[in-house]
């Protein structure tokens, strides 16, 4: 399996912090990976470095055999990497559709000017994106809610919608941010089924942070545990379960008797 | 037995008809106002009215990509005295000088632009203010622009020749009048058209979630940029206008207090959910009843202060945001409780109440 995405050395400080210290990663491609690690541990930090909401202080990140580090949100969005937020981060006051709608942004292929003009080329591809957007919310289960307010959902079904509007933007790697917490056990598990079939029907490569270790466990291929920015241990889901620094990075050290 | 609720039911048009209805009516009355109304008075404060709610509405358009501008009366002023050098200095036409301080505001915007549209929250609103009172000391410290004197005599417009009409010459308020209708419908149409479709997503997508449209690839710094020229250039626009109208130009005009203050007002008077008709209303109530209350004298500021505040506690969605929704959920003895817990909570707390807490 041909590399996605891989950061080399990737450090991140904040003043003296060392909020992700020298990580290297691989992501191969199709994949499930999960990002594990104690609370601070500096996951969604990592997160903010791929995608480009922040510039990292040193390393390397690259993404289809290109450097994309220190490239902007907007770029990297461009080049196929989209994510999810731990808060829903929505478009509260818009209606799902339109939520969709707004993340297939980047599917346009007509200049500025000419949808300002109300060209009929930029009329056309309006109407394609439109199905497009309508044929995400199908797939994910919330064409039923399609003219609701965003606001108006329910916990679960905003944080569905928060990856509909991710997945509009047709990326190749999905990054998601504790997709399934505050989620009681039938979303969740309608979520696990759902991430597994954008993988499988839409061939996107997923990373997930989580801190729900039966979900983690359940739909990741493989686990990279992070603690204090450093990275302690990657494999697969039964030897991370049994991996002592793993355990130690939980639960504390035992002391020596 | 329950009784069944009684409805009422209207034949109703659908609402994209209603509006497109209302618009023509709309424009119908704009344009018959001068027959009717004889009073160069009332024309002129129409005329003002106009060009507060163009202002206004460019306050809107970047408010829709979260960003605050203090300085919207610095580029209208940038737009006046351009047009009044070009056709004093340069004696070029009212009509190639309008179109000139347009742009000429635009390239403005776009120079600061690139330097402060990377911000956004205070790091925009300050740096504008900064800008603001920069462009008002250059109008008046340098010489060419007539100090803190100003401008007098700008010319009026040439007289022009539009086809299958007789020729209009600027010498009364009604020629002004229609070129100022003129001048807020171009202004309307640019905006309705950006506010509109694709483009009008994604920027009304950065105003709801910057960091959401910014992983969705929306590039931030460009839509803010062009918000920026966009409204910039308006507000150029109807300053060339404003200068020849009133023919002569004053420095503190364009000063961010009260100016800008106001083209805020009128724009959150109106309601910012509606990018036309809401700085179109502000503008209309908050220029004519200073006229109004005008026999008030000093304390006319105090009223209007006054009126400003009890809008953001009980309208924040405007007069308009109230029409359409307000009016059925809120009673009125609601709004009255509102207000007599408002202001219980801000009167000092009496002996009696401190000891019956304890």
């Amino acid at each position: 399996m041909s590399t996605i995405l891989e950061t080399r050395k990737l450090s991140k400080y904040f003043g003296g912090l060392a909020a992700v210290n020298q990580v290297d990663l691989d992501i191969a491609d199709l994949e499930i990976l999960g990002l594990i690690g104690p609370n601070g541990a500096g996951k969604t930090t990592l997160f903010n470095l791929i995608s480009g909401f922040f510039p990292s202080t040193s390393g390397k990140v690259t993404f289809c055999g290109r450097d994309i580090t220190n490239l902007k949100a907007h770029n990297t969005a461009q080049l196929g990497i989209s994510r999810t937020f731990q808060a829903s981060t929505l478009f509260m006051k818009l209606s799902v559709i339109d939520n969709v709608f707004t993340g297939c942004h980047l599917g346009y292929r007509t200049s500025m000017w000419k949808r300002l003009l109300r060209m009929p080329s930029a009329l056309e591809e309006e109407n394609m994106l439109k199905h497009k957007a309508i044929e995400l919310l199908d797939f994910m289960g919330l064409a039923s809610l399609r003219g609701e307010i965003a606001g108006n959902l329910t916990h679960g079904q905003q944080r569905v919608l928060g990856v509909c509007v991710a997945l509009a933007t047709n990326p190749k790697l999905l990054l998601l941010d504790e997709p399934v917490t505050g989620m009681n056990p039938s979303e969740t598990l309608t979520m696990v089924s759902l991430i597994r079939q954008i993988r499988d029907d839409m061939g996107v490569t997923i990373m997930l942070v989580e801190h729900d270790m039966k979900v983690v466990m359940n739909l990741c291929e493989r686990i990279v545990v992070l603690s204090y920015g450093h990275k302690i241990a990657e494999g697969l889901p039964a030897e991370i379960k049994e991996n002592k620094e793993v355990i130690e990075a939980y639960l504390g050290k035992e002391e020596a008797e | 037995m329950e009784k069944p609720k009684r409805t009422y039911r209207f034949k109703r048009i659908d609402t994209h008809n209603r509006t497109s209805i209302g618009i023509i009516v709309l424009v119908i009355i704009l344009l018959l106002v001068p027959a009717v109304m004889h009073s160069p008075y009332y024309i002129h404060l129409l005329i003002m009215v106009g060009i507060n709610a163009a202002l206004a509405m460019t306050f809107i358009f970047l408010l829709r990509v979260g960003l605050i501008n203090l300085s919207i009366a610095s580029f209208w002023g940038i737009g006046a005295y351009a047009s009044a050098m070009l056709t004093m200095r340069l004696n070029l036409s009212f009509w190639l000088a309008l179109p000139a301080a347009t742009i000429i505001s635009g390239v403005v915007a776009l120079i600061v632009g690139l330097l402060l549209c990377r911000n956004s929250g205070f790091g925009f609103i300050i740096p504008t203010l900064a800008f603001a009172s920069v462009v008002v000391l250059i109008l008046g410290t340098f010489d060419v622009f007539g100090g803190y004197v100003g401008i007098v005599n700008i010319p009026h417009p040439e007289p022009i020749a539009i086809p299958f009409l007789p020729v209009i010459e600027f010498t009364s308020k009604t020629p002004y009048y229609y070129l100022m209708l003129f001048l807020v419908a171009v202004v309307i149409t640019a905006f309705y058209a950006f506010y509109s479709a694709s483009t009008g997503r994604a920027w009304r997508a950065i105003g709801l979630s910057s960091s959401l449209a910014e992983s969705l690839g929306v590039n931030l710094f460009k839509y803010r940029l062009t918000a920026f020229i966009i409204s910039s250039s308006a507000c150029g626009l109807m300053g060339s206008f404003y200068a020849h109208y009133y023919s002569a130009l004053v420095p503190l005009t364009f000063a961010p207090f009260p100016k800008t203050i106001y083209c805020h007002i009128f724009a959150i008077l109106g309601g910012i959910g509606f990018p036309f008709a809401g700085p179109a209303i502000g503008a209309f109530i908050l220029t004519i009843a200073p006229e109004l209350l005008r026999a008030t004298g000093a304390i006319e500021p105090i009223l209007t202060g006054l009126l400003v505040i009890l809008l953001v506690l009980f309208a924040p969605t405007g007069i308009l945001g109230l029409a359409t929704s307000g009016w059925s959920s809120m009673h009125p003895s609601e709004s009255i409780d509102r207000i007599g817990k408002w202001i219980k909570a801000s009167l000092p707390t009496s002996r009696t109440d401190r000891e019956n807490r304890k």
